[in-house]
């Protein structure tokens, strides 16, 4: 096996010149085939099991179609970010840190970390590509250390999960739902303070919820139950652009 | 307790885990090695002129500050998400944004509760779902029109996607998760513990802010069980 030594220029600022080499979109790629390819695996694996716990085929297809229309419009704002950040990182890397593994917020935030740490920021003139490539390195660490911690932890949780549900049923019962609307309340409360237009889409998109939830109770339609999130989330954010651009 | 249907159910069950732990950790293991190997070759094989110390200074940087997520996230995530789909999320990604709010929407709509074993598979669907969805919305939008699009995309409509999402998903996932769950204790111990956090707590110990969430849930399981409704009757196969 020999690579050709592609030609790096440490101090030039032509970020796309390395950033969108074809072995990083080889890899990025290959990070897409496999996580085809465990969706392909999980997703045959599940069906296998359903008739077996009274859940019929037609819960689980109902179940991987919610799943994806739940899924567009918070894929969609992923895209529109992720297109905001080709220019600092280049297509493969915005491809697998920003849009798969890690999340905007994080990776741009381990990228300015990493950067400053070599006297240097995101963007600005001292934004060369040897910056960029340590940017990237440390982003990628830190991306590769949540997955490692995901595989060395699972298999401890699952164990003591498995022994709390043999000896206390109840509790099993009542932690994920805790849990979730933990999660869920600590992220919603942490978006109202941050502005007077963030507090109003908040509750902007929580009574549209609200009022679909119910159309869909009273109308006995199910498939608004899926689409619920896309209309809450579409109705809101075309209330922060007319709020932001007013 | 063993009727000859729980048995299969049992054994359904113990097959689907075991088949999804091998699964999924093969295929998080190939996507951690392809996730490093882009910046290794940039490092090691173009002429950069990286000396290991700006690695490790800048790796340092990264992991003092999210060092710590490495385990309270998957700590945090666990009770929700099950161990199956625990391989699908933390290499998907964007779990609080996208895979959560896709599972809550599926298991609400076939009536099942997070932790049950129609929810696990629930959600594992619900996730196979979202990461179609999310895969083949970047590869064309961002791999192929990438380039293209930021080039036509108004700056004002990329702004407001990056300010605005976080709000205008979280309230609806927010009442979508409480009606779905319908437990009401619970719901109020998650909102007044999570009140309490960000304007009391937080304020007064600011630098428990990296902490918020996972002690948030932490509490909540903990404060959610005291104040229990105990004339609920939970059999040991809990559906």
């Amino acid at each position: 096996m020999h690579f050709p030594l592609a030609a790096g220029d440490p101090v030039s600022t032509d970020i796309w010149a390395v950033a969108n080499s074809p072995f990083l979109w080889f890899c990025a790629l290959g990070v897409f085939a496999v996580i085809f390819v465990q969706t392909i695996l999980y997703v045959r694996a599940a069906k296998a099991a359903a008739p077996h716990v009274d859940m019929p085929v037609r819960e689980v297809k109902e179940a991987f179609r919610a799943g994806a229309v739940a899924s567009i419009g918070p894929s969609l704002s992923v895209v529109l970010v992720a297109i905001a950040l080709l220019a600092l990182f280049g297509t493969p890397a915005v491809l697998v840190r920003i849009g798969l593994i890690g999340s905007a917020s994080t990776e741009t935030a381990s990228a300015n970390l990493a950067a400053q740490s070599m006297g240097s920021m995101l963007g600005g003139d001292t934004y060369t590509q040897q910056v960029f490539a340590v940017a990237f390195m440390a982003m990628s660490l830190s991306g590769g250390m949540w997955m490692l911690c995901t595989l060395l932890l699972t298999p401890v949780l699952k164990r003591g999960g498995k022994s709390l549900a043999k000896r206390n049923p109840a509790a099993m019962a009542l932690i994920p739902t805790a849990a979730l609307l933990g999660a869920f309340s600590m992220l919603t409360i942490a978006e109202i303070p941050k502005s007077s237009i963030h507090m109003t889409l908040v509750l902007i998109s929580a009574a549209s919820m609200a009022l679909f939830l119910f159309l869909a109770k009273v109308l006995q339609a199910k498939w608004l139950k899926e689409w619920a999130l896309g209309f809450a989330i579409l109705i809101s954010i075309t209330a922060g652009y007319l709020m932001h651009t007013a | 307790m063993s009727s000859p249907a729980m048995t299969t159910a049992d054994a359904s069950m113990a097959r689907f885990e075991q088949q999804t732990t091998r699964y999924g950790s093969l295929t998080m293991t190939a996507g951690l090695i392809l996730s490093l190997l882009g910046p290794i070759y940039l490092v090691f094989f173009t002429d950069l002129d990286i000396s290991p110390s700006m690695i490790w200074v800048a790796f340092a940087a990264v992991a003092a500050t999210f060092g710590i997520f490495w385990f309270v996230e998957p700590l945090t995530y666990f009770p929700i998400l099950g161990s199956a789909a625990m391989y699908q999320a933390f290499m998907i990604g964007n779990i609080s944004n996208k895979l959560l709010p896709a599972a809550i929407v599926a298991q609400s709509a076939i009536n099942a509760k997070p932790g049950t074993r129609r929810g696990d598979l629930a959600s594992v669907m619900a996730i196979g779902g979202a990461a179609t969805v999310h895969l083949t919305s970047l590869l064309v939008f961002v791999g192929i029109f990438g380039s293209w699009l930021v080039s036509i995309i108004p700056n004002d409509m990329i702004e407001v996607a990056r300010i605005y999402i976080l709000p205008s998903l979280m309230g609806a996932v927010l009442v979508q998760a409480i009606v779905a769950m319908k437990q009401v204790r619970p719901t109020i111990v998650a909102i007044v513990l999570s009140l309490t956090m960000y304007f009391v707590v937080i304020p007064l110990v600011p630098s428990l802010a990296l902490f918020g969430t996972a002690l948030v849930v932490l509490f909540s399981i903990i404060v959610s069980w005291i104040v229990r409704d105990r004339k609920a009757v939970h059999t040991p196969v809990a559906d």
